[in-house]
C-alpha cells in the first residue's frame, strides 16, 4: 500500500467531505419528486407543492379503487404487459437458443435488423401499424360476426388487434423482443454445449433436455430478458393510448392521464395514489432484476 | 471390445477422420493422443455418437453402433468441462441418468452412495458442484459416468482444466479407478505424458490418420515415423540431417553438416546412399570420454536442475538437445564434446518413414 502523509488524510477527508456534500444534494433533488408523491398519496388536502400532511389518511387510495376504475386500470395494465412478457420469454428463449446454436451466415445481419425495430422510435411507426392492425382487426371481425353475431365485441375486446387485449400483447412484446433475444443469445453464447451433450449421453429426450437442464440453466438470463421487456412495457404510454379506446380497455397510465385531464380540477391526491401504485410494480421488478442482472451480464453459469 | 474399422468423417469436402482403424480390448486403458487438430477429439465425439460417422464401422461388443442413439451405446462420458449441472447437488447430478430413466427415489439413492463411496464423495452429495474444488468436481463427473455401468467409458481432455500438482493426482486416481472397476476406457488427451504413464495401449493420431498404435514403451522405442518419434518422450528426439554412405558392406557411415559423424551398423542393407534423417533422443548423446569418437558444438543454453542438466547446442535454428545425468558445470558459449549411442540412433527417409530402429 502507498504511504499516505497525515496532510493528505486530511486533504482526502476534506475532498471526500465536499464530494459526498455535492452527490447528496443530488440525490435529494432528484428524490423529491418521488418523496412528493408518496406524502401526497397518503394527504387528504394535497396540493402541488411539497408539504407534510395534517392528517395522514388512505382516502385517496380509496378513491382510485372505489369511485375510480382503479382496479380495472390495474388488472389491464398487469394483464397486458405480463402476457407480453411472457411471450417475449418463450420466444426469446427459444429463439435465443437457436441463434447462439446455428451457424448460418444470415445470423449476424438479422440480429442487427432486429435491433432496428428497437431503435426506430415508435411514434413514427404508428401510422402505419395502426393501419396494418386496423385490417387485420376489420378482416378478424368480419370473419368472427357471421358465427357469433352480436358476441363479436365481447370476444374482440380478448382478441381484437384495435381496442383488444391481444393487439397491445403482440404490437408490446414486439418492441420488447429484439433486445431480449439479443440478451437470451448472449446468454447461451457463454453456456457450454457439454451440459446438453452430457444430458444426450444420460439419455436425456429433447423435452427433458429443455425442461431439467436449459431452462433451469437459462433462468438467470430469462429473467432479466423478461424483466426488462416487463419495466419497459409497462412504461409504454403512447401505445395504448393509440390502440385502445374503450373505457374497460384502459391501462393505469391511461387512467392517470385521463384523471389528469379532466376539466373542473385537478385532485393531487386521487393522482399521487395512482402514480404511486404506477410506480410499485416497476420497482419491485427493479428489485428482482438486479439479482439476474448481474449474473447474466458478468459471465453466466459457473459449475 | 471396440472396434473402428476405416472410419472417416467429413466436414463438407473436408475430411478430418481419413479411414481410421482402432481396436481396443476389454478392460483396456487405450489413450489417443496427438496436437490439437489431428481429429483426436472428433473420433472420441464420433464413438460416443455426438458426431455422425461417414463411412466405415464402429463396432462395440460384436455389434455395429453406427446409427444406434448416444444413450442406447452403453458408453459414458466424462466431458473437459465436466459439464455439471450447477443448478443440481452432487447426489441428483451422479443420478441424473437414473432419475431420467424413472428408476424408484430410494434405488437411485442407494447406487449413489455406492458410487459416492468408490469416489470418496460421500460428504459432499448435498453440495452443489460450484462448491466443490477442481478435483473434487472431477471425481462427481466420473460418478455420473460410472453409475451407468458403461461397456465402455470416455474421456475428453479430462485433466486440462486442473493445475499440474493436481493433474499428477489425479492420474494416479484414474489409473487406481480403472483398475478397480476394470472398466474399458478411451481416453484423449494432446499430453504425451498422460498417454505414456496411464495408457495400456496408445494411439497417435496425426490429420485424421492412425500414426502408430501400441503400448508405451513400443512407441518410444521403435516409433514407426519421424512424427511419433519426436511426440512422445520429453524433450522431444533430436531430428538431424545427414549424409549417407556406405563405407563397406554391413555398415553405413553418417556425416552430418555440423560435425557429427557415426558409423552404424546396417546387417541387411535397408539404409540407401544419400539424404536420411538420423533421430536420436536427448537422452542418448553423452558428454564424450577422452579417446572416444566425438564431435564438438557450441552450448547455447544451459538448464541446470541438479539431477540432470539440458544443453541445448548448435545453433538456435538447428537446436540439439542433450540431456545429460547429474550437475554438469557448462555455460553458453562452451564447447562440449559429444558422442552419439549408435544402438540408440532411428534413421528416417525423407518422408518421415523409419528405416532403421534402434537396437537399444
Amino acid at each position: 500500500m502507498a504511504v499516505v502523509s497525515p496532510s493528505e488524510t486530511a486533504n482526502k477527508g476534506r475532498s471526500d467531505l465536499i464530494a459526498y456534500a455535492i452527490l447528496s444534494l443530488i440525490s435529494i433533488f432528484c428524490a423529491i419528486p418521488f418523496f412528493w408523491v408518496l406524502i401526497a398519496s397518503f394527504d387528504g388536502n394535497a396540493q402541488l407543492f411539497l408539504r407534510w400532511p395534517e392528517q395522514w389518511t388512505f382516502a385517496n387510495y380509496v378513491r382510485v379503487f372505489v369511485k375510480e376504475d382503479g382496479a380495472k386500470w390495474l388488472f389491464n395494465s398487469l394483464f397486458v404487459v405480463g402476457s407480453a412478457t411472457l411471450l417475449v420469454m418463450v420466444l426469446a428463449g427459444l429463439g435465443g437458443y437457436a441463434l447462439s446454436r446455428t451457424r448460418a451466415w444470415w445470423k449476424l445481419p438479422f440480429l442487427y435488423a432486429i435491433l432496428l425495430i428497437r431503435v426506430l422510435p415508435p411514434t413514427a411507426l404508428i401510422v402505419p401499424l395502426y393501419k396494418f392492425l386496423l385490417t387485420l382487426n376489420n378482416a378478424e371481425a368480419a370473419m368472427l360476426r357471421p358465427i357469433f353475431g352480436s358476441y363479436t365485441r365481447d370476444i374482440m375486446r380478448w382478441t381484437g388487434f384495435i381496442d383488444g387485449y391481444l393487439g397491445l400483447i403482440l404490437v408490446l412484446a414486439t418492441m420488447q423482443l429484439p433486445l431480449a433475444l439479443w440478451i437470451m443469445k448472449t446468454f447461451f453464447d457463454g453456456l457450454p454445449k457439454d451440459y446438453e451433450e452430457a444430458a444426450l449421453m444420460d439419455g436425456a429426450t429433447l423435452i427433458q433436455r429443455i425442461r431439467r437442464v436449459l431452462i433451469p440453466l437459462a433462468l438467470p438470463g430469462l429473467a432479466a430478458a423478461g424483466l426488462f421487456a416487463f419495466m419497459s412495457a409497462w412504461g409504454d404510454f403512447l401505445l395504448p393510448l393509440i390502440l385502445l379506446s374503450s373505457p374497460e380497455l384502459q391501462t393505469l397510465p391511461l387512467g392517470l392521464f385521463r384523471a389528469f385531464l379532466r376539466i373542473n380540477e385537478i385532485d393531487y391526491g386521487l393522482l399521487t395514489a395512482l402514480a404511486f401504485i404506477y410506480l410499485l410494480p416497476a420497482v419491485v421488478a427493479f428489485g428482482f432484476a438486479r439479482r439476474f442482472l448481474v449474473q447474466t451480464f458478468s459471465g453466466g453459469v459457473k459449475g | 471390445m471396440i472396434n473402428l474399422r476405416n472410419v472417416r468423417k467429413f466436414y463438407g469436402a473436408l475430411e478430418v477422420i481419413k479411414g481410421v482403424d482402432i481396436t481396443v480390448e476389454d478392460g483396456e486403458f487405450a489413450v489417443f493422443v496427438g496436437p490439437s487438430g489431428c481429429g483426436k477429439s472428433t473420433l472420441l465425439r464420433m464413438i460416443a455418437g455426438l458426431e455422425g460417422i461417414d463411412d466405415g464401422d464402429l463396432i462395440l461388443n460384436g455389434k455395429r453402433i453406427n446409427d444406434v442413439p448416444p444413450d442406447k451405446r452403453g458408453i459414458a462420458m466424462v466431458f473437459q468441462s465436466y459439464a455439471l449441472y450447477p443448478h443440481m447437488s452432487v447426489a441428483e447430478n451422479i443420478g441424473f441418468s437414473l432419475s431420467l430413466k424413472k428408476v424408484p427415489e430410494a434405488e437411485i439413492r442407494r447406487q449413489v452412495e455406492g458410487v459416492a463411496e468408490i469416489l470418496q464423495l460421500t460428504d459432499y452429495l448435498d453440495r452443489r458442484p460450484a462448491a466443490l474444488s477442481g478435483g473434487q468436481r472431477q471425481r462427481v463427473a466420473i460418478g455420473r459416468a460410472i453409475i451407468k455401468k458403461p461397456a465402455l467409458i470416455l474421456f475428453d481432455e479430462p485433466l486440462s482444466n486442473l493445475d499440474s500438482a493436481l493433474r499428477v493426482q489425479m492420474r494416479a486416481e484414474l489409473q487406481r479407478l480403472h483398475r478397480e472397476l476394470k472398466a474399458t476406457v478411451v481416453y484423449v488427451t494432446h499430453d504425451q505424458v498422460e498417454a505414456m504413464t496411464m495408457a495400456d495401449r496408445i494411439v497417435v493420431l496425426n490429420k485424421g490418420v492412425v500414426a502408430q498404435e501400441g503400448a508405451p514403451m513400443s512407441l518410444y522405442y521403435q516409433p514407426d515415423n519421424e512424427f511419433v518419434a519426436t511426440f512422445i518422450g520429453s524433450p522431444k528426439m533430436n531430428v538431424i540431417p545427414v549424409a549417407v554412405t556406405r563405407p563397406a558392406a554391413g555398415k553405413v557411415h553418417l556425416h552430418s553438416p555440423i560435425g557429427l559423424s557415426l558409423d552404424l551398423p546396417d546387417a541387411n542393407g535397408a539404409v540407401q546412399q544419400g539424404e536420411a534423417k538420423l533421430g536420436i533422443r536427448p537422452e542418448h548423446l553423452k558428454i564424450a570420454a577422452e579417446g572416444q569418437d566425438h564431435f564438438t558444438a557450441e552450448v547455447v543454453i544451459v538448464e541446470r536442475l541438479g539431477v540432470e542438466t539440458y544443453m541445448t547446442v548448435g545453433s538456435q535454428q538447428e537446436p540439439i538437445v542433450v540431456r545429460a545425468e547429474g550437475d554438469i558445470a557448462v555455460r553458453p558459449g562452451d564447447r562440449v564434446s559429444l558422442t552419439a549411442d549408435p544402438a540408440a540412433c532411428h534413421l528416417f527417409d525423407s518422408a518421415g518413414r523409419v528405416i532403421r530402429s534402434a537396437t537399444a
